[in-house]
């Protein structure tokens, strides 16, 4: 929620939410988001497992991991499947918009490096 | 239960070291001043506790949260609902007496909280004490106190009739907060994490 309102208030707009990987990854295949936000604890089927099924579907999909968990394993994982951030809650707002600004300046320099 | 003086005294400042993280994430969220401390650690009889508690007829919310990992023990975060009103603001930055009723912003906020004290409290024994301890997600409840007390110890209580309990209070700044966290553990779980 606080993420929601961080977003929409630096200009970003919200595709849709979901409330365990299992939504994450049926919202991305609906909506094909530029940037995923996604907690590693959520009911059912957590965050790696929801970042495992996108970057399944979409090898290019950008997923930043938000967690209050702030340890090596957690972190270790999340980057070893893909993850293109992780930001420790409670984070500063600044933090959270230069991790967006970069995954997505990464993504214009890779397709300027790709071009013709 | 059979825990030493010397073991009890350890899982003291285990639990005060993971309270003193879990108060500046509280801080650093709520971007006011919150300190959380640690009132007691004790071993109980749980159907001691369980009556006493039954008592307290005070509507209350909360949030429980079982971890996962060597060393299982469960948390309670609970206040009284009037108290997550204030909580909600602070937490969503909007100015006090905003929010008026119980909705699901308010669970949002309840539930994100208890995340963020579970995480931060298992973040410390991983760090500081080579455990291993995830926190599972968050159940949010409303009942009345002693419902919600006796919950967490019953299921801990299962097996063993004493139960290791530890007692917290919040004083967060500006706003007079009757919060509650509680940890408990049974039989000589949080031992194993000492040996």
């Amino acid at each position: 929620m606080v993420i929601k309102r961080l977003l929409t208030q630096h200009g970003y707009l919200i595709a849709g939410e979901a409330g365990n990987g299992r939504e994450a990854f049926e919202k991305y295949k609906e909506l094909r988001p530029d940037a995923v936000t996604m907690d590693i604890i959520m009911p059912e089927v957590d965050g790696i497992q929801g970042l495992k099924d996108i970057l399944a579907f979409d090898k290019q999909a950008k997923v930043i991991m938000i967690s209050a968990i702030d340890q090596r394993d957690s972190l270790t994982d999340a980057i070893r499947n893909g993850a293109s951030d992780y930001v420790v809650k409670p984070f500063e707002d600044d933090r959270m918009i230069s991790t967006l600004k970069n995954i997505f300046d990464e993504d214009q320099k890779d397709a300027v490096g790709s071009g013709p | 239960m059979n825990i030493t003086q010397d073991r009890m005294k350890i899982i003291e400042i285990m639990a005060r070291l993971s309270i003193d993280r879990a108060s500046r994430a509280l801080s650093k969220i709520l971007r006011t001043g919150a300190m959380i401390t640690l009132s007691k650690v004790y071993i109980t009889d749980l159907s001691e506790t369980t009556e006493k508690m039954n008592n307290d007829l005070r509507e209350m919310t909360g949030v429980m949260v079982d971890f996962k990992g060597n060393i299982g023990f469960k948390l309670l975060f609970m206040l009284p609902v009037n108290g997550s009103f204030i909580l909600t603001d602070l937490f969503l930055r909007q100015p006090a007496g905003t929010t008026k009723e119980y909705s699901e912003f308010t669970e949002s906020v309840i539930q994100e909280l208890g995340n963020i004290l579970a995480s931060h409290i298992s973040n410390a024994m991983v760090s500081d004490f080579d455990a291993t301890l995830v926190p599972e997600p968050p159940h949010v409840h409303s009942d009345y106190a002693g419902v919600m007390f006796a919950n967490l110890v019953m299921e801990q209580g299962m097996m063993d009739d004493k139960l290791l309990l530890m007692e917290t209070k919040f004083e967060i700044c500006k706003n007079e907060l009757e919060c509650y966290l509680f940890f408990s553990a049974g039989d000589d779980v949080l031992c194993k994490a000492i040996r």
